[in-house]
């Protein structure tokens, strides 16, 4: 029976559900965990990446961590390849607002644009729906710094921390536990790394199998730190106590 | 033949347009409005072609009102000159572009800083401390240059406002029996009386 | 006219589609005319409009058109002249549109292009009406007027008119021409004749006029105009729009209005 609306996105079934569309969010289930903690300070950002290989460039760019406008930068959780395509039409609505208005895009106005898309891929002919999700770091004047959280359905909502990808329940928990609102930026990235320890699957966190950047603002420039693997091998390093109190629980 | 004024003090923009609705040699109206609030800090005035202006004028206006509601809080008076701007030169290049000059008064609600665009019709841009569109540049701007300071206070502006008034109705050869006076600052857009 | 192409019957439905769709945008939109299908249509036919032309359509110009508010309503005083170049095409046209019970238009400039553009305002505020369940405000016909000649600025419409009616603000009088030009305001002339026109009203008006004084300034007004502006003339005719809607008050030949002002004593300056 669930076949006859399998195969189209756009028709509901029986029971008033788009299964593609469900099919999409299950996919992500599995993808690399990504996640983004807010804080008064800035936003941090973090995502586990699967492919890992000695072999790999390890030069080559991110595959988890996009900056997609001066202000505003994103963690994937999903196919990499369909994140692309998205990160290439949210640089383009970013840049020619940029062009029509003189000033940075408001981040919600944002990712109201990106979700446009995503939405019109689960109802207009017969395509596949993006099978990704984004969380969004971003900054604008009235609102400060934001975090939101956008799936495949075209859906999007406003966190003050959030978790997307494989083991993400376990890892929302934990944010759920520990996140408090006067938190700091350290705080919060050590934070990123003991839930990270917590929920992937390998033994040994390394700067190999990790993302991590900072969304901060300093003498009023935005400024979106990416870390490089080394950066990110020393920030384990300084955060040792978390990751080992977590494995003798 | 029309006239628009603008002078932008320390927490304030003064505004002034001349009040006559023309069409060859006879004056329609002699109260007429040659302005549009963009939102409740900006706001546009606009000289030119009859038709094209208001045409274009609330054009921008709803499309400044539409973009306040969608992200939530409203343009401020850069992104809504930059706007403005974008549209008249996407215009320029069509078959009928829009002929009309504009002034674009602002006052940012949160931080109470004033600024003061101008624009003509072939979509140039500038921010400036005062401006006149019109004529009314042959007449007022040396005035202008003269008295001008960054800091004037309300009464000092209005004070130059009048000078530059009192000039176009000595010199220029239109007979403007009135001007809308505005006032844009941090609370809003209201019209004054200048005396 | 539906063109049925028996042969694909999926593009009939098309065809129907189609046609729905072109019904809808008429009832709704702009009304679209077919446009000489070359670069600039206004180019194109300048032989046949540009005055220096031979054998150029004659399009009817020079007129005495005012209106103005007043404490009872608003006045409409038209003549009834049409003339091509020198020639005395008509004494006897009708330039007042009465485009509903509620609602007047005034026509200068070219007769077809106000006659036309009104009867399509009448049409619209007959939509109007049956959708919103009450009357369209004058301010609001003005508007759908002057957006309707404006979508065709600059292609040699010629329109000057006065919308004249009553609304639940009061009495509405707007100014619309072909330049998409819209003014609101108590007192208005168009025409060839309207500054001499002006100058009767602008020296005799009063607010507080009886309506049978504001009657009188609105004809002389007229008679004045047609007196001094040689494309205006034949009847004067007289309109009040009250709260209950218009009446036709009179409409008289200037001629006879000639002779009875010329016996009167000037009005005294002091």
């Amino acid at each position: 029976m669930a076949r006859r609306y399998d195969s189209r996105t756009t028709i509901f079934s029986p029971a008033g559900r788009l299964h593609q569309v469900e099919y999409a969010m299950e996919a992500i289930s599995h993808a690399g965990t990504a996640l983004g903690i807010l804080t008064k300070e800035g936003i941090v950002l973090a995502a586990e990446k699967k492919v890992t290989s000695k072999l790999l460039e390890s030069m080559s760019s991110n595959e988890k961590i996009y900056p997609l406008n001066e202000n505003i930068a994103c963690a994937v959780a999903g196919i990499t390849s369909d994140a692309n395509i998205l990160v290439d039409y949210a640089r383009r609505v970013a840049l020619s607002y940029r062009k029509t208005y003189l000033e940075n895009i408001p981040v919600e106005v944002f990712v109201q644009r990106i979700c446009d898309v995503k939405q019109d891929y689960t109802q207009h002919g017969g395509l596949r729906p993006f099978g990704v999700s984004f969380i969004y770091a971003g900054y604008d004047e009235k609102f400060g710094f934001q975090l939101y959280h956008s799936d495949p359905s075209g859906n999007y909502s406003g966190w003050k921390a959030n978790c997307i990808g494989a083991n993400s329940p376990n890892a929302h928990s934990i944010l759920k536990q520990e996140y408090k609102e006067d938190m700091t930026l350290k705080e919060a990235k050590s934070l990123a790394i003991k839930v990270l320890s917590k929920t992937m699957d390998s033994t040994t966190l390394g700067g190999e199998k990790l993302e991590f950047a900072t969304l901060t603002k300093k003498n009023n420039q935005i400024k979106l730190n990416s870390y490089s693997s080394k950066e990110i091998d020393a920030l384990l390093e300084e955060e040792k106590d978390v990751i080992n109190n977590n494995e003798e629980n | 033949m029309e006239v628009l004024l603008g002078i932008q003090g320390k927490d304030f923009v003064l505004v002034a347009s001349d009040a006559l609705a023309i069409t060859s040699i006879v004056a329609m109206k002699r109260n007429h409005n040659k302005t549009r609030k963009l939102n409740d800090n900006v706001l546009l005035m606009f000289s030119g072609e009859g038709g094209d202006s208001v045409q274009f004028c609330e054009f921008i206006q709803r499309n400044v009102q539409l973009n306040g509601i969608r992200r939530g809080y409203p343009l401020s008076t850069k992104a809504a000159a930059n706007f403005t701007r974008v549209e008249l030169a996407e215009s320029l290049r069509s078959r009928h572009p829009y002929q009309v000059n504009l002034l674009i008064a602002g006052c940012d609600p949160d931080t109470g800083v004033p600024e003061l665009y101008w624009m003509d019709y072939l979509a140039s841009l500038k921010k400036l401390p005062f401006a006149v569109q019109g004529y009314g540049q042959y007449f007022c701007n040396s005035t202008m240059d003269r008295y001008y300071r960054p800091d004037m206070n309300l009464e000092e502006a209005k004070a130059l406002m009048k000078k530059c008034i009192n000039e176009l109705k000595v010199r220029f050869i239109i007979n403007f029996s009135d001007f809308v006076f505005q006032v844009v600052d941090k609370d809003g857009i209201k019209e004054i009386k200048l005396e | 006219m539906i063109n049925l192409d028996f042969l694909n019957p999926a593009e009939n439905n098309n065809v129907l589609e189609q046609e729905e769709a072109n019904e809808y945008m008429e009832n709704l939109s702009v009304p679209t005319f077919e446009i000489p299908l070359v670069h600039n249509p206004v180019e194109f036919l300048k032989h046949q409009t540009h005055a220096a032309e031979q054998c150029r359509l004659s399009i009817v110009h020079g007129t005495t058109t005012l209106a103005f508010k007043f404490k009872h309503g608003v006045i409409v005083c038209v003549d009834s002249r049409a003339t091509s170049g020198t020639y005395i095409a008509s004494q006897t046209v009708k330039k007042v549109i009465e485009i509903n019970p509620y609602l007047l238009g005034t026509m200068a400039g070219g007769a077809a292009d106000c006659s036309y553009w009104e009867r399509e305002l009448g049409r619209r505020c007959r939509l109007y009406e049956l959708r919103n369940k009450e009357r369209i405000s004058v301010a609001a016909a003005s508007k759908l007027l002057c957006n309707m000649v404006y979508a065709y600025k600059g292609m040699g419409l010629s329109m000057g008119t006065m919308v004249c009616g009553w609304d639940k603000k009061g009495p509405g009088l707007y100014y619309v021409d072909n330049d998409g030009t819209r003014l609101e305001g108590d007192l208005f002339s168009v025409g060839s004749g309207s500054t001499f026109a002006y100058g009767i009203l602008d020296s005799g008006f009063k607010y507080d006029m009886t309506p049978e004084e504001a009657y009188d300034l609105g004809r002389r007004a007229i008679y004045h105009a047609t007196f001094r502006d040689s494309a205006s003339g034949g009847i004067v005719s007289c309109y009040h729009v009250k709260q209950d809607g218009w009446t036709l008050i009179s409409r008289t030949n200037v001629k006879e209005l000639h002779y009875k002002y010329q016996d009167e004593p000037k009005a005294p300056l002091v």
